[in-house]
């Protein structure tokens, strides 16, 4: 085992981080930190229930190792995505257009439409699909999602384009 | 606690820094990078190793240059980078595409090319798509660089050709030119799906006549293949409808596909020449 | 007051947000693994490493040190070995001196302070067993069953008989027999299972986890853990999903916990990871199912004959009630005089098959509809022609013998499901094998249509009288409010909302003031499972009536104490009476909680007293209420990989009053999508090994977000007029008739029919390919 000691930005805040470099990023955020909304579903980077952004890409913490994120890496996760205008608009989206059932992937399906979003603000419904194809929802079938986020996208302001 | 937590791994601030690791590690060196496969394995069932050097993120291997002939693609780099890096699209489509369907969003952000390649699984995404550049791998060791053809690199079922003192740094990508290259992967489903049958191809016509031709195929055999037989049997032929046939034909009949949990040796047999078929009418 | 304002609000039919999606949007809801709990042991259970063998010892390893842990074998338990499901047949652990069943069949468990020490230990248990020959597959026990009847075992069996057989294939013109099979499907809950077990201090347990039946433990548990049903306490955690996953399966994994928490006197908690899940818990049940149907040349049906075996597994569990529900599906949406339906549930080496949405009719129904569009070829009819003249209407007797009511919307289904998505047009550009002008790729369509009958088969609600209630309580805010009490659970598919709406209706009260908290049993009366489709006829039923109840004691209360006897009504959440200033709600609430200290209003259900059942003969009402749809769907194969894009289905559905359109719509959409998976995709079957052959989500492949189809979905309204609101039962029928329909397309694309699913691109190579037939 060998130890590594880390300062992160974790959804916008400084924090100091320490444990096995082998540690998931899932199990720290989870059990070191209490920040329950990335959750564990196959534990092999499949069902994307654990994604949360790490230098603004989602990935599958699950799969992540502590060690390899170093100092300065900016995380954000479902409990910081309410801080940012996309990402309440998304939450409200969601409840508005019932896309949420049971729960369990929405936090992950989140941030996924999140960082989407924050590359392409007015994404066609094609690419809502591709972009969200790495989170498995048992529940909804999707529609209701692709819905919540076309809706997200509709009240993002409109991107400044070059004149 | 996760088994990885056992793990004792090393963060090596550069090229150079890793190779010593790695020469004074000796077999024991496994290398880990954007460990999208290896962490799969560790935390289901396979143990994992004691040591392990991380390669994520070291400088000399996220490089890309684009050369007037080739282009070197470091092994660090990413999926989800190759799908984002534009100059490149133009001369190794068939990559980027391939790139591209590499599980979804959340796999391509941290899998690396240079590890698909180490994993050396034969369902590997990029591999078909490498195998017909004719590119070679650039390993470096402490003593060196070593460079091997792509062709020969995949000695066997999860197998490579190199030293456990060696890093895999770049890979050397012949640009397309005037060739036309595609890809294509039949999965279960649309994303995150494990291939049943890909292939890649980059073939040029010149005047109607087939100058050169490069068929590879992923998940059909213990490794990534080229199909060579069907590539000479073109070279140098007119494109005719005959033609295409014929190949479809050969391509059945000289292929030798597995069958698996995910595809049956029938379909991937039958599968081989359709996919040879689009690739000739899609030129 | 003006008229307008007097005109009560009503929720019902109106899309109100989810009264739980904050705190999931949020990512603060905690499920079961998001719990801290302190204390706590957590439980790793030992299988049978092989498929089928005599259990000669269990043997702990003498080098280990045991005094870490705890071990709970057949041994610990403190009554009887049995769990009591549907029979008395399987025990909660396998026995030294017994045979085991099943590749995986528990027969201990081992808790210790973390996971890993748990874990290490039970690598140190050794199981001895003398192997002996498995029968594995439902293939291996049709072919028993067409070779040597007499050698099937079947554990239970079934028989619906209507009119004459023989007579109804004399009379035909013509006869058609043909097979169709299906494999196990899995529910894929994204939350996985898992369950805690606290042991009291009087020696009664509570169980809380991820479960959708909290009285099932109560019930099931008291033969080998000698326990009351009030001794055994049960509650709900957030549920990430179920699909009748969490149905029977919970019940195992509550026993399981409590033999080492009983033993050690420590919570013990056992969650399965997902390879864990995958492997060892109930799958939908496999089903081959033949039908012999004859029919005259004008495309009336004289005879069904029908032959159902569902793959039980190694214990029937709840398997009885799954084939009973299969059987009624076989030939329950068409006219026919002369019926024989077969039932059986094969007995086979393999986990248990269980609960999953559609509890045996998905299977019953991909049968006959595959059929039906198979007759319809052979007499040169379309599919829908064949329909609109054979389908089931009101006053037609199904082949139970009931008459089917007038709340019953099967032939405007099937007339708008067609005129929507154009059906005829689309059926005449089908390729049928040969690519036309301007296709790319090979096009079909297909149709299908079918009931789902709503509620417990049979006089099943009619003997379970399910109870609710509804109380007055002070909320967190310290105002008054409601609390439904039912045992119904929250699994996503909207129960909490809609019975608020539906209270919040029958009270006439801003819906904030209602709550509904988690199904606890030592809180709620006996409500039923939350299965069946049942919810919202049944339970929602009672909440409205319960709801209705308290309403009348509020308004005497009011009457009496603030309008000197005036009659008082509860309207828009405040208290009116003639002349009098209008109270608001919680005023009169608060005073009824001060001077009586509670208050709640009661109801138990019962079904119409003309309803009747003969459950030996299998004859009479064999549901409650139909829910009715119909299904097209539209595919495109390419011609150069077989591979098959589902790209439209239209839906029309009548499943009574919608409560929710929002929300119902959710659950025809995520039903439809489980359904496309069971049709294209989700492959799964026990391997000679006695294990699933796919066990992890690299290989159990479910529909990511790229792979639905546009879905275009219409409701038609015939509520259920004897239990208002007037639901019939929604959740199970969308994962009810996709596959055939698909199936169907598919054989308007490629002129091949495909008679088992999935239909993969391996499958239609094959039946392009099939020499017994000419290749298009």
């Amino acid at each position: 085992m060998s130890t590594i000691q880390r300062t992160w930005k974790l959804n916008g805040k400084k924090v100091s981080v320490r444990g096995p470099a082998g540690r998931r990023l899932l199990d720290y955020l989870r059990e070191d930190l209490d920040l329950i909304g990335a959750k564990e579903g196959c534990g092999e980077g499949e069902c994307g229930a654990c994604t949360v952004l790490i230098d603004n890409e989602p990935v599958a913490s699950c799969i992540v190792p502590i060690g390899q994120l170093a100092d300065g890496t900016e995380i954000l996760t479902i409990e910081g995505v309410e801080k940012k205008r996309a990402g309440r608009l998304l939450q409200r989206a969601f409840l508005e257009c019932g896309a949420v059932q049971c729960g369990f992937c929405i936090p992950g399906m989140i941030i996924s439409a999140y960082a989407l979003l924050m590359r392409n603000p007015r994404p066609t419904p094609r690419a809502i699909r591709a972009a969200l194809a790495g989170n498995l929802c048992r529940c909804t079938g999707y529609a209701k999602i692709i819905q919540a986020v076309t809706l997200a996208s509709s009240r993002l302001p409109v991107p400044t384009k070059r004149k | 606690m996760r088994p990885t937590e056992n793990i004792n791994i090393r963060f090596p601030k550069n090229l150079q820094e890793a190779l010593r690791l790695q020469a004074k590690a000796g077999t024991r060196g496994q290398l880990l990078a954007g460990g999208t496969d290896l962490m799969v394995q560790w935390v289901s069932g396979t143990p994992p190793p004691r040591r392990a050097t991380s390669v994520w993120n070291l400088p000399e291997l996220c490089e890309i240059e684009v050369r007037d002939k080739d282009i070197l693609i470091g092994a660090g780099v990413t999926h989800a980078f190759l799908v984002d890096a534009t100059p490149i699209h133009r001369h190794l489509p068939a990559l980027v595409a391939a790139a591209g369907t590499v599980g979804a969003a959340q796999i391509q952000a941290r899998g690396t090319l240079g590890g698909n390649v180490a994993n050396a699984s034969p369902a590997g995404d990029t591999a078909p798509a490498l195998l017909v550049t004719d590119g070679t791998v650039l390993l470096a060791s402490l003593g060196g660089i070593r460079e091997v053809p792509l062709t020969q690199f995949w000695t066997g079922y999860r197998q490579i050709d190199a030293r456990p003192d060696e890093i895999i740094q770049a890979f050397r990508l012949p640009k397309k030119g005037a060739a036309r290259e595609r890809f294509r992967k039949i999965g279960t489903r649309k994303a995150q799906a494990i291939s049943k049958i890909m292939a890649a191809s980059r073939i040029r016509v010149r005047k109607g006549q087939i100058v050169s031709a490069a068929i590879a195929l992923g998940s059909i055999a213990a490794t990534p293949v080229r199909l060579t037989q069907v590539e000479d049997f073109l070279a140098g032929k007119p494109l005719t409808a005959k033609l295409i046939t014929d190949a479809e034909q050969l391509a059945q009949k000289t292929v030798q596909p597995i069958a698996d949990i995910r595809s049956t040796a029938e379909y991937r047999r039958w599968v081989t020449g359709r996919l040879v078929r689009d690739a000739l009418e899609n030129l | 007051m003006s008229k307008a304002a007097s005109q009560p609000r009503r929720l019902v039919g109106h899309g109100m947000i989810r009264v739980d999606a904050d705190g999931k949007v949020r990512g603060q809801t905690r499920y079961l693994n998001d719990i801290r709990y302190r204390n706590v042991w957590h439980g790793v259970v030992v299988r049978s490493p092989v498929a089928r063998g005599r259990f000669k010892a269990l043997t702990l390893d003498p080098a280990f040190d045991w005094s870490r842990v705890v071990v709970a074998t057949a041994e610990d338990i403190p009554g009887e070995n049995v769990v009591h499901m549907h029979d008395r047949t399987m025990p909660l652990l396998g026995e030294v001196g017994g045979e085991l069943l099943y590749r995986g069949e528990p027969v201990a468990v081992v808790a210790a302070k973390t996971l890993k020490l748990a874990t290490e230990a039970a690598g140190h248990i050794r199981v001895e067993v003398e192997e002996l020959p498995p029968l594995l597959t439902l293939q291996e026990t049709v072919d028993i069953f067409k070779k040597t009847p007499k050698r099937f075992v079947s554990m239970q069996d079934k028989n619906i008989v209507k009119g004459d057989l023989a007579k109804g294939f004399a009379e035909a013109d013509e006869i058609l027999e043909a097979e169709y099979w299906a494999g196990h499907q899995e529910q894929l809950y994204i939350e996985n299972q898992g369950i805690v077990v606290f042991p009291q201090k009087d020696g009664s347990i509570l169980a809380e986890g991820s479960l959708q039946c909290p009285y099932f433990p109560v019930n099931e548990l008291n033969d080998p853990l000698q326990l009351p049903p009030e001794k055994i306490r049960v509650r709900q955690t957030p549920v990430g999903g179920a699909f009748g996953g969490k149905e029977e399966y919970p019940t195992m994994l509550v026993g399981y916990a409590a033999l080492p928490a009983l033993k050690s006197g420590r919570p013990v908690k056992i969650t399965y990871e997902r390879h864990e899940d995958i492997l060892f818990t109930p799958k939908r049940h496999p089903v081959w199912v033949r039908y012999k149907t004859g029919f005259k040349k004008d495309g009336t049906l004289t005879a069904i004959e029908c032959d159902y075996i569902l793959d039980g597994g190694a214990y029937l569990t709840i398997s009885d009630v799954v084939m009973f529900r299969g059987i009624l599906h076989c030939a329950l949406a068409y006219r026919c005089d002369n019926v024989v339906i077969r039932g059986r549930v094969a007995r086979t080496n393999s986990m248990p098959s269980g609960a999953f949405r559609g509890f045996g009719a998905p299977q019953a129904i991909w049968g006959i509809e595959s059929h039906m569009d198979a007759i319809a070829a052979r007499l040169g009819m379309t599919p829908h022609a064949l329909r609109r003249k054979l389908h089931a209407r009101a006053g037609d007797t199904t082949p139970t013998g009931q008459v089917l009511s007038k709340e019953n919307g099967a032939t405007e289904c099937l007339n708008l499901a067609l005129e929507r998505s154009q059906f005829a047009q689309k059926l005449r550009q089908s390729s049928r094998g040969k690519l036309r002008k301007g296709q790319s790729k090979y096009y079909g369509a297909g149709l299908s249509f079918f009931a789902h009958g709503a509620a417990f088969t049979g006089d099943g609600e009619a003997k379970f009288q399910a109870k609710g209630r509804v109380e007055l309580a002070r909320l967190e805010d310290g105002r008054p409010g409601v609390n439904i009490r039912v045992s119904s659970t929250e699994m996503g598919q909207g129960v909490h909302t809609i019975f608020t709406q539906i209270a919040a209706d029958a009270f006439s009260l801003d819906p904030a003031r209602i709550r509904y908290p988690m199904a606890d049993t030592g809180l709620v009366p006996d409500s039923g499972p939350t299965v069946a489709s049942r919810t919202t006829m049944v339970v929602g039923n009672i909440v409205h009536r319960a709801s209705l109840d308290l309403k009348a004691q509020m308004e005497a209360f009011a009457s009496l104490h603030f309008f000197r006897g005036e009659k008082a009504r509860l309207e828009n959440s405040q208290f009116h009476a003639e002349g009098r200033k209008p109270l608001p709600f919680g005023r009169v609430a608060g005073k009824m909680l001060d001077e009586l200290g509670e208050a709640s209003g009661f109801f138990q259900f019962k079904l119409p007293a003309d309803i009747r059942w003969d459950q030996d003969r299998f004859r009479g009402d064999s549901y409650p209420g139909y829910s009715w749809a119909a299904h097209i769907a539209e595919v495109e194969i390419d011609p150069i990989t077989c591979e098959l894009e589902v790209t439209r289905v239209t839906a029309v559905i009548d499943v009574g009053r919608i409560i929710n359109p929002i929300l119902a719509a959710g659950q025809v959409e995520g039903g439809l999508t489980q359904a496309l998976g069971y049709a294209v995709m989700e492959k799964m079957a026990t391997g000679k090994d006695g294990l699933y052959d796919a066990s992890r989500l690299q290989t159990y492949i479910i529909p990511t977000a790229l792979d639905t189809p546009a879905y275009d979905i219409q409701f038609v309204e015939y509520p259920y007029s004897f239990a208002p609101p007037g639901g019939k039962g929604l959740g199970e029928l969308p994962m009810d008739g996709l596959a055939p329909a698909i199936a169907n397309a598919v054989e308007a694309a490629i002129g091949k029919r495909l008679r088992t699913i999935p239909i993969t691109p391996e499958s239609i190579f094959d039946a392009l390919h099939d020499p017994s037939g000419a290749t298009p």
